[in-house]
């Protein structure tokens, strides 16, 4: 049983808990996978280097996480749950509709992205010619105006199956003995909506907010695909991978950087975590 | 329920169902449409088959691609971090719900923590250098079993505590080894558990873009994911052989949703009560 257990610990240990606490190492280090570069410490010269952009982008990219968070946390739970409230019958359709939008969580960030690029192809993609039809042209991923709006959709189209089948199963713990008690009772459609459903689904709301202010914050495989940081959509989460792995190769300023995206996480993390405790209260004893 | 009101039901009901029809069906079943058009089709008439269908793209996209080879490297990869992952969560998962061991809590909050962060890949870059786990199978293999950890410990950890203890004390009766015992009693009672674990821990790993781009620099270890979108990257206006390449690298991976989808759904409708 030991065995066992230290084999899986350890395997946490040198591959989720070590890399967190190398991370913040190199962070204080100018850490360069260029050939022929010694690495030495440089105390906080990386942290002051975001702080007064000596190396340009960290104030943009700190706009563009805000900007993409707010968007896909408010755009995503709004959409599911308007779905949900729709989607959680034991139809065979609600059944055909609660798969058809998980689709994209099966296909993953690099076929979702591909999927979209294409239809947005600023060289004949169907945006291009609906665009086209009403007089309107874009470079759509490659434009300033539209590229963040643009990946923020199809962040939330990616996710949305995920969002809203937790919201249906809020709904599902709603007893339908209090629906009919009120139904009885004449209450209109609205009341039902603000006075029952809305804060005994409550829990469900909590989980989804918090899943995706928490997912939305470090994710960056989708906007790598579609735009690979240009044109505003240069998250922080995206700026520490291109520093470290793109051209300038700055290993220790793309660790400073996703030791302050650690920072963010754990602030707004914490009630993820409180809440976490709560269910393991209730599981551990 | 009055004729009115239920009309009106009827109506939302059916309205969201063309909505979201529209929203995740029209996308998809336009990719699909692209993969059987000719490329003048696709630059004169992008809306239409009036070209007729042709399935070139698709011998094009498998030829030009190497797609075999990379769905071969994503299924190796995925099944078996996947495996691995899952049976690591179960060694885990039961010491800690049987609080065997005097750190069960601290061991839980851990992993409730290691689900909200992050795993950063620029000292996993290091590591992987360091280790010789760069550019290698296995090492690509071992990168990626701490990420299904986290959820499958937790996820285990819930079902364990559901067991009656007392299935444990008969067995440890019986004389049954430690092993033996999660094999032959805790297996088969947790499996649609285990199932859920293994299916999240495989789409991670499978679904992987910066994990191939990071810790991989051969071009015949490449999984699907990187494969296809390097394809994009050097036939950037090839888009009707490129959707017969997504269409490809989609099929397995639908497949096993389909097949699965109802367990998936179902355990996911369950985490938020």
């Amino acid at each position: 049983m030991y065995i066992g257990l230290f084999l899986g610990l350890a395997v946490f240990a040198a591959f989720g808990v070590l890399p967190t606490a190398a991370n913040i190492l190199i962070s204080f280090t100018d850490y360069t996978s260029l050939p022929g570069t010694g690495t030495s410490f440089t105390g906080w010269s990386n942290y002051v280097a975001m702080a007064t952009t000596q190396l340009p982008g960290f104030m943009d990219s700190l706009k563009a996480t805000v900007i993409f968070v707010v968007g896909v946390t408010v755009i995503q739970n709004a959409i599911g749950l308007m779905l949900a409230h729709r989607m959680q019958g034991d139809s065979r359709s609600a059944a055909v509709l609660r798969v058809l939008c998980f689709v994209p969580i099966v296909l993953g960030v690099t076929v979702v992205g591909l999927i979209w690029l294409l239809l947005f192809d600023p060289a004949g993609g169907p945006a291009t010619s609906v665009f086209g039809f009403f007089g309107v042209q874009s470079a759509f991923f490659g434009s300033d105006s539209l590229a963040m709006p643009l990946v923020i959709t199809v962040q939330v189209w990616q996710n949305l199956g995920f969002t809203t089948v937790l919201f249906i199963g809020g709904l599902k713990a709603i007893p339908a003995s209090i629906y009919e008690a009120a139904a009885l009772d004449g209450v209109n459609a609205w009341k039902r909506f603000h006075k029952i459903t809305w804060p005994l689904m409550a829990p469900s709301v909590t989980v989804n907010i918090l899943f995706a202010v928490i997912g939305s914050v470090t994710t960056y495989n989708l906007i790598y695909v579609l735009t690979d940081g240009q044109y505003g959509t240069n998250t922080l989460g995206m700026l520490a991978f291109n520093s470290a792995f793109g051209a300038t190769a700055d290993l220790g300023y793309g660790a400073a950087v996703t030791t302050v995206l650690f920072v963010i996480t754990v602030i707004l993390a914490l009630p993820v975590a409180a809440l976490l405790r709560g269910r393991e209260r209730r599981i551990l004893g | 329920m009055s004729m009115t009101t239920r009309t009106a039901h009827r109506v939302s009901r059916i309205s969201t169902g063309v909505l979201i029809t529209l929203l995740f069906g029209i996308p998809l079943a336009y990719v699909l449409m692209i993969s059987f058009q000719t490329p003048t089709q696709f630059i004169r008439d992008p809306m239409s088959l009036s070209q007729g269908p042709t399935v070139s793209n698709y011998s094009a996209a498998w030829t030009q691609g190497d797609l075999g080879q990379q769905l071969m490297n994503t299924v190796i990869y995925s099944v078996a971090a996947a495996a691995i992952s899952t049976v690591l969560s179960l060694l885990i998962a039961y010491p800690v719900a049987r609080r065997l061991v005097r750190w069960h809590r601290w061991i839980y909050i851990s992993f409730v923590i290691g689900m909200c962060l992050p795993i950063p890949v620029i000292p996993l870059f290091v590591q992987a250098q360091r280790m010789h786990l760069f550019d290698n199978r296995i090492g690509y293999i071992v990168l990626h079993l701490e990420m299904g950890l986290p959820l499958g410990v937790l996820l285990l950890t819930a079902f364990v505590a559901g067991i009656p203890e007392e299935l444990d004390h008969a067995a440890l009766l019986d004389g049954s080894s430690y092993l033996g015992f999660l094999a032959r009693i805790v297996l088969p009672l947790a499996w649609p558990s285990i199932v859920i674990v293994f299916l999240y821990s495989l789409l991670g790993v499978w679904n992987d873009i910066i994990g191939p781009i990071v810790f991989l620099a051969s071009a015949d270890l490449f999984p699907v994911t990187r494969g296809v979108y390097q394809f994009y990257g050097s036939n950037t206006s090839a888009w009707t052989t490129m959707s017969a390449a997504i269409v490809i690298v989609s099929l397995p991976v639908m497949t096993l949703f389909i097949v699965s989808q109802r367990q998936l759904l179902r355990s996911t409708l369950g985490a938020s009560t």
